[in-house]
């Protein structure tokens, strides 16, 4: 198990296989950045508002920025990391010790986030991804050199690799997708929040307009602020998102202001979506998702915790299934349609439910103006369950759901006519163990 | 296809109805008193009427219990482990043994007291919830060793 190669790279940091590393002493004001970040908000708009003198509330905020800053100070004085025997262990915490052992062979996927204050630093974060719900056996080595951080994520991935199967071949990596900044943007703004946000906005400007005085805006600014701030959120965390697959897995990159660049190690990856909201299917635009077991450890610099990594934020259907074509060997496309008696319990979601599967995979379409496709690699499939409401039994319709790991997580066969939900039930846990065996083997057993 | 009356389902102990009777018993009775005591602010017929309506509704829920407890089920089969409950919505979950990552058996201390404990099946879905309430004491130790003996047997990778 233990890959002991000749110290490569920075010697600084990587040197020394052994020894225990720090992190980088920046790290504590990059920690800090977000209260820096939310307290000049504060002062700038309490500047601008209204004039009367805030001394005592700028003193406030000092002093808890400064104790912000001296808590990281000491948190970074007592954090040390090292990789040995295939493990990575962080040790940390000064009056409870808090040391934690994270085996690199149940890695699922590492990240270097690099938040806007870390960028202008040149540092980087790396987040260790390991499967289950919680985030307490996740990593975090925030923050490193960026350079550091790279070397750090491509080592920890091949010692990752190394466990189970060789070392994947270094080879070259080719880009599959790139999003365009200006669809973007249209695609954020034609969402359901783009769609809550123009509400606020036009909700504002009619009421200032009826009561005459700008003082009126008060009351909304903090539900304006709030719309555009999910907005901005959304589309800082997808501006530029690139896709690229290496020999060690999925490289995702994105982000405007704070950059995240993920791996998703091959055969990770949990379940796969594609979603399609009213509005843009007439653009023939379309959203495609991964689901990787092990939720991201929401950090400081972490304001979005996103569930979902989006691999094309919005893309063309062509976009789509050429990125399909690269995650599953096959994609069965959902085509058996529900009978049509689930019309009556479904009115608005019938004409979109469909499931089909093949030996590796089954996907399930559903949703009411926006259609969502779930593909499930049947060897991931953790549960199967059958779910029959009173509706359902009176029209003879069942509902099987596929569990893949994590939070609702899955795929969901709707409505189905009751003997073909039993038949599902009894075919799908043999297919599902088929696979299994079949995934096992190449692997060795493979690795949780 | 699954025939649910060919699978020989195994079933919680008896007792588990009168666990659940003393249950919506200990909800209705303080239920009734605080919302009797709280219509005679009204009137004293308000105070009666609502207490009378509490406690028919918890003989109403008492009514169904037998049915939702005898709706629970499980079936140990070769590779995997049935689970059905459930009366207004059935369900019906198989869970691959391989799948299980840890398995509880908890027991509270009504259910204790008369020797029942609840045994929860943990796969790496969130939503794959699997528990058998109300099994012998012995019964569910049993259960979960043999759960997890071959949990462990079959064990593969996320």
């Amino acid at each position: 198990m233990t890959t002991q190669s000749a110290p490569q790279g920075r010697p600084v940091l990587l040197a020394g296989e052994e020894g225990w590393h720090r992190l980088h002493p920046l790290s504590p004001f990059v920690r800090a950045g977000r209260q820096f970040m939310s307290l000049a908000v504060v002062l700038i708009g309490i500047s601008v508002l209204n004039q009367h003198p805030v001394r005592g509330d700028i003193i406030v905020d000092l002093a808890v920025l400064g104790l912000a800053l001296a808590g990281g100070f000491v948190s970074w004085l007592v954090t040390r990391w090292q990789i040995a025997d295939g493990v990575l262990r962080i040790d940390t915490g000064l009056i409870r010790r808090d040391s934690r052992r994270i085996p690199l062979s149940q890695v699922q996927a590492v990240d270097v986030v690099q938040s806007g204050l870390a960028r202008i630093l040149g540092l980087a974060e790396l987040q260790l991804r390991v499967a289950g719900a919680d985030s307490a056996r996740s990593g975090r080595l925030a923050c490193l050199r960026r350079a550091d951080a790279e070397e750090l994520r491509r080592k920890l991935l091949a010692l990752a690799a190394a466990s189970p199967v060789a070392a994947p071949a270094a080879g070259p990596s080719r880009a599959l997708f790139r999003v365009r900044a200006g669809r973007l943007f249209g695609a954020v703004l034609l969402t359901r929040s783009g769609a809550t946000a123009l509400v606020v906005v036009v909700a504002t400007a009619l009421t200032v307009q009826i009561s005459g005085s700008a003082t009126t805006v008060a009351p909304f600014l903090p539900i304006v602020l709030g719309a555009a701030g999910a907005l901005w959120r959304q589309f800082n965390g997808e501006y530029g998102t690139t896709v690229t697959a290496a020999p060690d897995g999925m490289r995702l990159r994105s982000g405007l202001i704070q950059t995240t660049a993920e791996t998703i190690r091959p055969g990770r990856i949990q379940a796969v979506r594609l979603v399609e909201p009213m509005i843009w299917r007439r653009f023939g635009w379309c959203r495609l998702e991964v689901d990787v077991a092990g939720s991201r450890e929401r950090g400081e610099n972490q304001s979005e915790g996103r569930r979902h990594r989006a691999l094309i934020p919005v893309g063309s259907r062509a976009d789509a299934e050429k990125m399909l074509a690269e995650l599953m060997p096959s994609h069965p496309l959902p085509t058996r349609p529900a009978p049509s008696r689930s019309r009556r319990k479904a009115p608005f979601s019938y004409h979109f439910l469909a499931w089909t599967a093949d030996d590796r995979y089954a996907v399930a379409s559903r949703g009411r103006v926006c259609r969502q496709t779930t593909w499930v690699p049947l060897e991931k499939v953790q549960s199967i369950r059958w779910v029959q409401g009173p509706l359902q039994r009176q029209l003879g319709l069942a509902t099987v759901h596929l569990d893949a790991a994590g939070k609702r997580v899955g795929a969901r066969i709707q409505d189905r006519d009751n003997a073909e939900a039993l038949e599902i039930l009894g075919t799908l846990p043999d297919l599902a163990r088929t696979a299994r065996s079949r995934a096992g083997q190449p692997a060795a057993g493979g690795s949780a | 296809m699954i025939d649910r009356s060919e699978v020989s389902w195994r079933r919680p102990s008896p007792l588990l109805l009168r666990v659940r009777r003393i249950e919506v018993a200990g909800v209705t009775v303080p239920l009734a008193i605080a919302g009797g005591l709280a219509g005679q602010v009204v009137s004293a017929a308000t105070g009666i009427g609502i207490a009378a309506a509490l406690v028919l509704a918890g003989v109403v829920a008492e009514r169904f219990l037998a049915r939702r407890v005898a709706a629970w089920g499980y079936a140990e089969r070769k590779d995997d482990l049935m689970v059905r409950r459930g009366v207004l919505v059935r369900r019906l979950s198989v869970i691959p043994y391989g799948r299980m990552q840890f398995i509880d058996v908890t027991a509270g201390p009504l259910e204790r007291s008369l020797g029942l404990a609840t045994v929860r099946m943990h796969t790496a879905a969130a939503a794959s919830d699997a528990r058998i309430p109300g099994l012998d004491s012995a019964a569910a130790a049993a259960l979960r060793d043999q759960l997890a003996a071959l949990g462990e047997a079959q064990a593969t990778g996320l």
